[in-house]
């Protein structure tokens, strides 16, 4: 029996265990639904911190923010509603408006590629972190950089039974990267090496699966550069090095007059509103170094902005693991109905939430991941790095989990796995070692396994 | 980076500085002479020594402006702007780890101070380009501040720039290093970058900041980059004026000033904002700093002077030789009179200082004992093999704390003493109060602490308690199985043998727990009671360093008093003695003095602002 069917099993106990109970049916109605979703990922943050735009960047699509909850599902068409009512799309400079008044939740349906296997909550500032919490599976948690409050924010997620038993869930955002450093032309390099210190710190470390940096508004105007832009820069790229320099100074300089090229100040505002001045240094240079077409230059703009990283976390953290962090996200609503109507009937429900947690390997994995990167679990001679690869730490595919970067034979993959089982299984059974790193290698030995049994 | 340039920069230009330090520093200085050269003149060395002293002290007035603000809002950038060299290390990371000043010399240098465990600070010079390199190499613990002169206009008025960690950090050691700074700040500039509004958190700080040194101006620093940075001035000003915060906010780019400065161009360097900035800083904080120094003096002199008038009265108001006798007998009373009420000061302040001492360290004693207790509470249950780096950041953290708090307690309790024995004193006078009860290096002296260290459970260890239990299974059952005609070692004995092992592993294991639990508390128990009697030694020092030195402001005070009753009764006895043709005389001569001293008495008020109440012409 599959996590899936285990937990599915659970939650349709349930609806018989408290079918005379309204509220708790709607409650469990709702779960049982969300199950079959796609995987639902917030973006969460400090005011500021930008996370509409990382939004925007990973839909591909500008919103004018609105304040409320705002939901992004894959549609044939776009769509807005507001509760039942369905709410008209305009566009307003040339971005995608939703008038959504004061209400508290909005629905958008955009056709997106991006959105096809995962749904994006936009969180308004000030956000009750129960509250996004409740609603999403996962969490990207946007920043400027990492302030004390924040870990505060962080740690308040896994501050429930089943969150500990399940850790994890958090993908941490430097979302503001092109400032670093005053914009200066390789801020986004410096921008990578802070992540990466932050990814070894301590205090933040135990608390995400994973640090980027993202260049957000690079990132948005990338994906949804038009024609007339791409024009205009291209005929500052055409000025001299030296000669556009001076007007790269400051923003103030950048929209003023006297210009060494016809540009109307009301083009260049935009340009610089949509780019940053940042953009602007790095676009200009980059057409310049010879991606000089609108494809070449979007293509290099998503790869230098982080995007795509951020992406590929989004894919391994979230996306693969999404039948765990389904399961994690049901249980944590199915504890809520039990702790809050307990009765009769639902103690073999809370114990077999108990058993799931407690001996699905998924979570183990999880468990052993958190471990791991807490520092609570050492294993010796950098045998961490691997252990955290083979319980896919850096993706859940055969080929992440083996760190192989090609896909060898059948035979040489079944070769691999055979002599990593072998090593891990001596592990779980030397004597040298604690019995926690004992633990840690059998989870290891078991995650092989079934790399094993999916070979065939 | 831009290229180091150590000379002295072309520009801004200087007379811009140099001019305003000519204007301000002249007058009270020459009314500060006037009055020594009046003291000499009337025989009172104690008066002119006393002035002198002020004179000196005003004349190397130490300003400290402190630039604070959240990580990574360009406070250092700010620093190197405003001097135009790169004095302090800029990088995208975190990088100020501990304080930097940054004042004004002769000719550029750099020093490390720093405090290794249990001894004096010592005091490392370093080549400046090196500062950065040794600052990160040096553990953060021992580290105090950083030392940085330059010769520079803008710092010859004794402004010392300190540069700051910044605060809510992730660090804790190096918030702490910004607040103790803070203590002695002069006036506080709240660097924010113009990328995005004040927030909640930097509004905070800035109340807390407020709180201890109100002479706050915001710099909204990073306009280069902000495209909308006026919409955020803006509303930054709003958030300012909803906390009910009264403070400037300037706008400012780091960035074209450096490059201005490289370049020469006038127009940058005004686009940068910096003129404003420097203005801002002559106007609020050395100008405000002036008009400090000149009250201070006001208020020296204008009591020097009314010692100095007070015999020459005397003198003049006597009208024949039975007042006079009366004025020298009222004379010698009041100084019997002083005597006696000096021993009452004494007492006060020797009586308040041991109390304040004793409720000092009952409350220290009581803060750890708290701690104390939830520690024990906590290794009750927690393995301290786990975790153990997260405990000792707590224990840190709450110790700090409590040190943090008996010590500003012990800040507030010395001036209540000091109104306290300014209240038993004899008499009334503008300057009683002392300006400062604190020496100036009272935070020096707080020591750091060493962290404690404990022992792991090995596997080998595990290894040979299993073998010990596993022999004796072995023995004892292959002693009774022989009995049964079996070998010793035999299938049973074996099996117990293993069964035995594994049991007083498990044992030794739970065992190895406690003692590592019992091993904690002690660690914990040992490391708070150095941490006790460290920084109760240190605050007791503190103590015992303002009583030394209130009662010699105070004595000083007593002394001045006395003298200046000898000297009425002096020359009440000297009129006693002389004949009318030369009391007429020396009338007319007192006269003359006291018109003298008057109009020198107004020009030191007319130093202080406002027309003060004289009532000591003739």
């Amino acid at each position: 029996m599959t996590l899936a069917d285990e937990v599915w099993a659970l939650l349709e106990g349930a609806l018989a265990v408290y079918r005379d109970s309204p509220r708790a049916t709607a409650w469990l109605h709702g779960h049982r639904a969300r199950f079959a979703e796609p995987v639902r990922v917030a973006v969460a943050g400090a005011p500021r911190a930008g996370k509409s735009t990382v939004v925007n960047a990973l839909v591909g699509e500008e919103f004018a923010p609105t304040g409320a909850f705002t939901w992004y599902r894959d549609g044939g068409r776009p769509r807005a509603t507001v509760g039942p009512h369905e709410v008209p799309v305009t566009r307003r400079d040339g971005r995608a408006f939703v008038d959504a008044g004061d209400a508290d939740r909005v629905d958008v349906e955009w056709p997106s590629r991006s959105l096809r296997d995962l749904t994006l909550i936009d969180t308004p500032p000030g956000a009750p972190v129960e509250r996004v919490h409740g609603e999403a599976d996962a969490v990207l948690y946007l920043t400027r950089h990492v302030h004390s409050s924040d870990l505060g924010r962080l740690r308040a997620a896994h501050d429930h039974p089943v969150a500990r038993a399940a850790p994890i869930t958090t993908v941490l955002v430097l979302a503001r990267a092109d400032e670093i450093g005053g914009g200066r032309i390789d801020a986004l390099t410096s921008a990578k090496q802070i992540a990466r210190r932050y990814r070894r710190e301590a205090r933040v470390g135990p608390l995400c699966q994973n640090v980027i940096a993202v260049a957000g508004l690079l990132a948005v105007a990338a994906r949804t550069l038009r024609a007339d832009e791409f024009a205009a820069l291209s005929a500052l790229a055409s000025l001299a090095r030296t000669e556009l320099e001076d007007h790269l100074l400051s923003a103030d300089r950048f929209v003023g007059e006297d210009f060494p090229v016809r540009l109307d100040p009301a083009v260049r505002r935009a340009l610089v509103d949509r780019f940053g001045i940042f953009g602007v240094r790095l676009t200009t240079t980059l057409i310049r170094q010879g991606f000089d077409t609108q494809v070449r230059l979007t293509g290099q703009l998503v790869q230098r902005s982080g995007l795509g990283e951020l992406r590929e976390s989004i894919g391994a953290c979230f996306t693969e693991r999404q039948e765990v962090l389904k399961a994690r996200s049901a249980l944590l609503g199915l504890d809520v109905v039990l702790r809050n109507e307990p009765r009769p009937g639902a103690a073999a429900l809370a114990a077999g939430v108990d058993r799931v947690l407690a001996s699905a390997h998924d979570f183990r994995e999880l468990r052993l991941l958190a471990a791991i990167q807490s520092g609570r679990t050492a294993l010796p001679g950098g045998l961490d790095d691997e252990a955290t690869r083979l319980v896919g730490g850096l993706g859940t595919s055969v080929l992440a989990r083996l760190g192989l970067d090609h896909r060898p034979t059948d035979a040489e993959m079944r070769h691999v796995v055979l002599d990593t089982v072998g090593r891990w299984r001596d592990r779980a059974a030397d004597p040298a070692h604690d019995q926690a790193q004992r633990r840690a290698a059998a989870v290891v030995v078991r995650s092989c396994e079934a790399v094993l049994t999916a070979l065939g | 980076m831009p290229p180091r340039r150590w000379g002295r920069p072309s520009f801004p230009s200087r007379s811009e500085y140099s001019r305003l330090f000519r204007v301000m520093s002249a007058p009270w200085l020459d009314v500060l002479d006037d009055t020594i050269r009046s003291c000499a003149a009337h025989n009172r060395p104690d008066l002119a020594a006393r002035l002198r002293e002020t004179r000196v002290r005003q004349l190397d007035p130490k300003l400290r402006v402190l630039v604070l603000g959240e990580p990574r809002q360009g406070k250092s950038q700010l620093v190197n702007a405003l001097v135009n060299a790169p004095v302090c290390a800029v990088g995208d990371d975190v990088t100020t780890t501990v304080p930097t000043f940054v004042q004004h010399a002769e000719t550029p240098s750099a020093t490390l101070v720093r405090t290794p465990a249990n001894t004096p600070t010592e005091r490392i010079p370093v080549p400046l380009d090196q500062l950065a390199d040794q600052v990160r190499a040096g553990r953060t613990g021992e580290l105090l501040r950083a030392e940085v002169g330059i010769p520079r206009d803008l710092l010859t008025s004794g402004l010392v720039l300190v540069d700051t960690p910044g605060v809510g950090d992730l660090r804790p050691a190096h918030t702490a290093g910004t607040f103790a700074a803070l203590l002695q700040a002069d006036a506080v500039l709240m660097v924010s970058d113009a990328t995005a509004e004040l927030t909640a958190s930097e509004v905070e700080l800035l109340k807390q900041v407020m709180a201890s040194c109100p002479n706050v101006t915001v710099v909204l620093t990073k306009i280069d980059i902000a495209a909308r940075w006026r919409r955020v001035a803006e509303r930054n000003r709003a958030h300012l004026a909803r906390a009910g915060v009264a403070a400037k906010l300037i706008p400012v780019s780091a960035a074209l000033r450096l490059r201005a400065a490289r370049t020469g161009d006038q127009a940058l360097n005004a686009e940068s904002g910096f003129p404003e900035l420097l203005a801002c800083v002559q106007q609020d904080i050395v100008a405000a700093a002036d008009v400090l120094a000149r009250r201070t003096v006001a208020v020296t002199a204008a009591s020097a002077i009314r010692q100095l008038v007070a015999p020459v009265r005397e003198e003049l108001a006597d009208q024949g030789p039975q007042t006079t006798i009366a004025k020298l007998n009222e004379a010698q009373r009041r100084i019997d009179e002083l005597r006696r009420r000096s021993a009452r000061w004494q007492t006060v302040l020797s009586d308040e200082m041991a109390d304040l001492v004793s409720d000092l360290e009952y409350d220290l004693r009581d803060r750890t004992r708290r701690i104390l207790r939830e520690v024990d509470r906590t290794f009750e249950t927690a393995d301290p093999a786990r975790g153990w780096d997260a405990f000792e950041q707590w224990l840190e953290d709450n110790l700090t704390e409590a040190a943090a708090t008996n010590f500003a307690w012990l800040l507030d309790r010395s001036e209540w003493v000091a109104a306290k024995v300014a209240r038993s004193f004899p008499v009334h006078r503008d300057d009683l109060l002392p300006e400062s009860v604190f020496p100036a290096d009272v935070l020096d002296r707080v020591s750091k602490m060493d962290k404690p260290v404990i022992e792991r459970f090995s596997a080998s260890q595990k290894l040979f308690t299993g073998l010990r239990g596993s022999y004796g299974g072995v023995l004892m059952f292959g002693l009774v199985t022989s009995l049964a005609g079996m070998p010793l070692i035999n299938a049973v004995s074996l099996g117990a043998g293993a069964l035995f092992g594994g049991k007083s592993v498990l044992d030794e294991s739970e065992q190895r727990l406690k003692r590592r639990q019992a091993a904690a508390r002690v660690a914990a128990q040992r490391h708070v009671d150095d941490f006790f009697l460290k920084f109760s030694k240190d605050a007791r020092d503190a103590a015992r360093a303002v009583q030394r030195s209130l009662r010699s402001h105070f004595s000083t005070l007593a002394d001045d008093l006395q003298e200046t009753l000898l000297e009425s009764a002096r020359s009440a006895r000297r009129a006693v003695q002389d004949d009318a043709a030369e009391r007429e005389r020396r009338a007319r001569e007192a006269k003359h003095e006291l018109d003298r001293l008057g109009r020198l008495y107004q020009r030191v008020q007319a130093l202080a602002g406002g027309a003060p109440p004289l009532g000591i012409t003739a």
